[in-house]
C-alpha cells in the first residue's frame, strides 16, 4: 500500500464535492495539498455518445438501477468526473423557505442558503430558456397545466451553447450543461487542487483515508497508478452522495457514536408517465425538462415535471408488456411525458446499511402515504395529458394499458388505487436524500449546520446525505450551497485543523 | 454469454419474445447482441444477482408444470403471456420483483440497440437546433 499526505481530502467530485474544491482553491494556491478523490472516470469529449446503455454503463451506479433492498425501487446516480451534474438535467431552483424551516436545522437559515444559492446561479449560467428552444412536450404540459387552472412554473436551467440534443441525462455530448465538471472542478485544478479519478475511497480513519485507484478501460487514466493508498489528510470532506457518504462512515466505524448515520434517507420516489399524441411531436430534441406543476404540492405530496427519456428507460417504466406495449414504444416520436416526484416522509428505517462486505444497502420503504401520492399524481397527470390533446394515455395503474379520450371523465374509476402495487410499477429515485443529517447533536443527527460531523472536528460532510428531510426541489443548487458552507467553515478553521 | 448458462440464455430469449414481440424477428445477429447487452448488464450487477437471475428463470421456466403439465416453453403463446401476467401481479413480492426484472432486462436488451431506433423513430441527434424549429 502506498502513503500519501495532503491536506484535505474530498471524497467525491459531484455538486457538493465540486463546490467544495472549487473554495478551497485557495488554501491550493496558499501552497496547501488539496486533492478530489472522485470513484468514477473522467471521459473525454468523444466518450459522450449519447448511447443509452453505453452511457448509463459508464456514468450511472449499476447503469442507474441500483435497488433498494426490497426492490421495490431502483436509484439512479451518477458515477464520474462530476458526479451526478454529469447526469442531471440542469434545473436550477432554490430551495424554498418553508423546507429550511421545516428542517429545523439550529444555525441554518434560508437566508444564508439563498445567499449562496444566487452565487452558483450566476456561477453556472442559470436562466430561463426562450420561448423558440422550448419544445412541444414541455409546451403541452404548460397547456394542459393551464387549462386545468394548475399552477405551472419554468425551470431555470444551467446551460451554455446548448445544442437541443435532448441528452442530459447522458451526459451532454455538446459540452453545454455546466455541472461541476464543467465549471468548479476546472476551476479548482486551475487553483492547483488535484483530481484523481477512478479512486474508490473505501475506508475513513482518524485523519486518513484507505483508498483503491483502478483504471475502467475508459475515460483518462487517473493521476495515480492503479493500486492501494493510504492517505494522510489533515482534514476530510466527504461528499459521496446519500448512499455512498452514509456507507463509507458505517464502513469506517462511525455508526457507533452516531446513531442516526445512514437513517432519514428520503428519495423523491418517481413515476415516469407517458401519453401517446395524434401527430408527432418535438420530445426527444430541445431539453428535456422546462417546467413543473406544483400545485398538488402540499395537498397531495408530489411535483410534477416535464421529462423525455430514453426507449429502454421508457420501455421499462410502462407497465406489461407484449404487442400493446411494442405499440406504444412505435409511438416513440408521438409520446409526451411527465415525471411525478413524491415528498416521502424522513423516517428513521428509511436508511442505508452496510452488508458483510461493507456494500451499501439501501433499506428503504414506500409508505402508504407516499403510494396514496403517487396513485394520486397519475390521475392528475392523466387529466393533464388529456388537457394537452393526448388521445390515449398509458398509466401504470390503470385499468386497461391505454386509457383513451372518451375515458378522461372516468379517471378516477379507470386508475384504482388497488393497482398502485410496488414491485409491479417501476418507481425510480434520482434525487437520494439524507443519511448524514444535519441536526442540533448526535443522538438524531450526524454533523452541524456546518457540515461538521458530531464530535468529530476534522471530517466534514458536503452533500445532498446532509438534508434532515426531502428538499421538495431538484436538489443540487442546495446541495452547492451547503457545500460552499462546509468550505468556509474549513477555511475558517484552516489554522487549527491543518498546522498540526 | 457469461451470467448465464446456455439453456438459460436460450430460455430468456423465449420469454423475451412474449415481452417484445419483435425479438421473433431478429437474425442470428440480433439475438446475439440482445443477449450481449443483457450479459453485460448483468455482469456488471455482479455473481449474486446473476445467481438470482438464472434462479428466477429457473422458476419461471418449471412453475407452469403445476398450473398446465408443461414448462413454460411448451406452452402456446397466450398461455405463455397468462403466465407472466400472473407473475407480474403475483401475491409474492419476490414474484413480481423477479418479473419486473425479468422485462428489464428484455427492454434493455431489445432498445438498448441502435437498430431498434430506428424501427420506434428516436433519432437522436448532438445538434438538434434546427430540428427544434429555433
Amino acid at each position: 500500500m502506498r502513503e500519501l499526505s495532503v491536506d484535505v481530502a474530498i471524497i467525491g467530485s459531484g455538486a457538493g464535492g465540486g463546490a467544495v474544491a472549487k473554495e478551497l482553491a485557495p488554501l491550493a494556491r496558499a501552497g496547501r495539498r488539496v486533492v478530489v478523490l472522485e470513484w468514477g472516470a473522467k471521459l473525454a469529449e468523444h466518450e459522450y455518445t449519447g448511447h443509452e446503455v453505453d452511457m448509463a454503463g459508464k456514468l450511472y451506479f449499476e447503469n442507474g438501477g441500483v435497488f433498494t433492498k426490497d426492490r421495490n425501487m431502483t436509484m439512479a446516480f451518477g458515477r464520474a468526473y462530476g458526479g451526478s451534474t454529469v447526469v442531471y438535467t440542469g434545473t436550477s431552483l432554490t430551495v424554498p423557505d418553508r423546507v429550511v424551516a421545516r428542517w429545523g436545522v439550529p444555525g441554518l437559515n434560508w437566508g444564508d442558503l439563498q445567499q449562496r444559492s444566487a452565487k452558483y446561479l450566476v456561477e453556472n449560467n442559470v436562466h430561463l430558456q426562450p420561448e423558440e428552444r422550448l419544445n412541444d412536450n414541455n409546451r403541452l404540459f404548460r397547456l394542459g397545466c393551464e387549462r386545468l387552472g394548475y399552477r405551472c412554473e419554468q425551470f431555470p436551467i444551467n446551460v451554455k451553447g446548448c445544442r437541443a440534443s435532448s441528452l442530459c441525462n447522458l451526459g451532454c455530448p455538446n459540452a453545454a450543461k455546466q455541472g461541476t465538471h464543467r465549471v468548479q472542478l476546472p476551476m479548482a485544478e486551475a487553483a492547483g487542487v488535484e483530481v484523481v479519478t477512478n479512486c474508490r475511497v473505501t475506508r475513513v480513519s482518524e485523519r486518513a483515508c484507505e483508498a483503491v485507484v483502478a483504471n475502467p478501460g475508459y475515460g483518462e487514466p487517473s493521476a495515480w497508478e492503479p493500486g492501494e493508498y493510504r492517505v494522510t489528510a489533515k482534514a476530510v470532506v466527504v461528499c459521496g452522495g446519500a448512499v455512498n457518504s452514509p456507507a463509507l462512515l458505517l464502513r469506517s466505524g462511525f455508526g457507533g457514536a452516531l446513531p442516526a448515520l445512514g437513517r432519514y434517507l428520503t428519495l423523491h420516489p418517481a413515476l415516469i408517465l407517458v401519453a401517446e399524441h395524434e401527430r408527432p411531436i418535438t420530445n426527444f430534441v430541445g431539453h428535456p425538462k422546462s417546467f413543473y406543476c406544483d400545485e398538488f404540492l402540499e395537498s397531495h405530496g408530489f411535483l410534477l415535471e416535464t421529462c423525455m427519456y430514453f426507449p429502454f428507460v421508457t420501455a421499462k417504466n410502462l407497465i406489461g408488456f407484449g404487442a400493446e406495449h411494442s405499440q406504444l414504444m412505435r409511438a416513440f416520436p408521438r409520446l409526451q411525458m411527465i415525471l411525478v416526484l413524491a415528498v416521502d416522509p424522513a423516517l428513521a428505517s428509511n436508511r442505508v446499511v452496510v452488508d458483510a462486505a461493507g456494500e451499501p444497502v439501501v433499506d428503504y420503504t414506500l409508505t402508504d402515504e407516499v403510494l396514496d401520492s403517487l396513485h394520486a399524481s397519475m390521475k392528475a397527470s392523466a387529466r393533464i395529458f388529456f388537457a394537452a390533446g393526448a388521445r390515449r394515455v398509458h398509466s401504470p395503474a390503470g385499468a386497461r394499458f391505454f386509457l383513451e379520450e372518451a375515458d378522461a371523465d372516468r379517471i378516477d374509476e379507470l386508475i384504482p388505487r388497488r393497482n398502485v402495487v410496488p414491485g409491479k410499477i417501476s418507481v425510480t429515485s434520482a434525487h437520494l436524500m439524507g443519511g448524514c443529517r444535519m441536526g442540533g447533536g448526535p443522538a438524531d443527527s450526524v454533523t452541524d449546520a456546518w457540515g461538521r460531523v458530531h464530535g468529530v472536528p476534522w471530517l466534514y460532510v458536503a452533500d445532498s446525505s446532509l438534508f434532515p428531510r426531502a428538499s421538495e426541489i431538484n436538489p443540487y443548487v442546495t446541495v452547492m450551497a451547503l457545500a460552499d458552507r462546509a468550505a468556509e467553515h474549513l477555511r475558517a478553521h484552516a489554522g487549527e485543523l491543518l498546522n498540526r | 454469454m457469461t451470467s448465464l448458462n446456455e439453456e438459460q440464455a436460450s430460455f430468456l430469449l423465449v420469454v423475451a419474445r412474449r415481452i417484445v414481440p419483435e425479438v421473433a424477428g431478429l437474425d442470428e445477429r440480433g439475438c446475439a447482441q440482445v443477449l450481449a447487452i443483457i450479459d453485460r448488464a448483468l455482469m456488471d450487477r455482479g455473481a449474486d444477482v446473476c445467481r438470482k437471475f438464472g434462479v428466477f428463470l429457473g422458476v419461471l421456466r418449471w412453475a407452469p408444470v403445476i398450473r398446465y403439465g408443461r414448462t413454460f416453453s411448451g406452452l402456446r403463446p397466450d398461455r405463455q403471456d397468462a403466465v407472466v401476467r400472473w407473475f407480474e401481479s403475483a401475491p409474492l413480492g419476490l414474484l413480481r420483483q423477479g418479473t419486473w426484472g425479468l422485462k428489464s432486462m428484455a427492454f434493455m436488451g431489445y432498445y438498448g440497440r441502435v437498430e431498434a431506433w430506428e424501427e420506434i423513430g428516436y433519432a437522436p441527434s448532438f445538434d438538434s437546433l434546427e430540428r427544434l424549429g429555433a
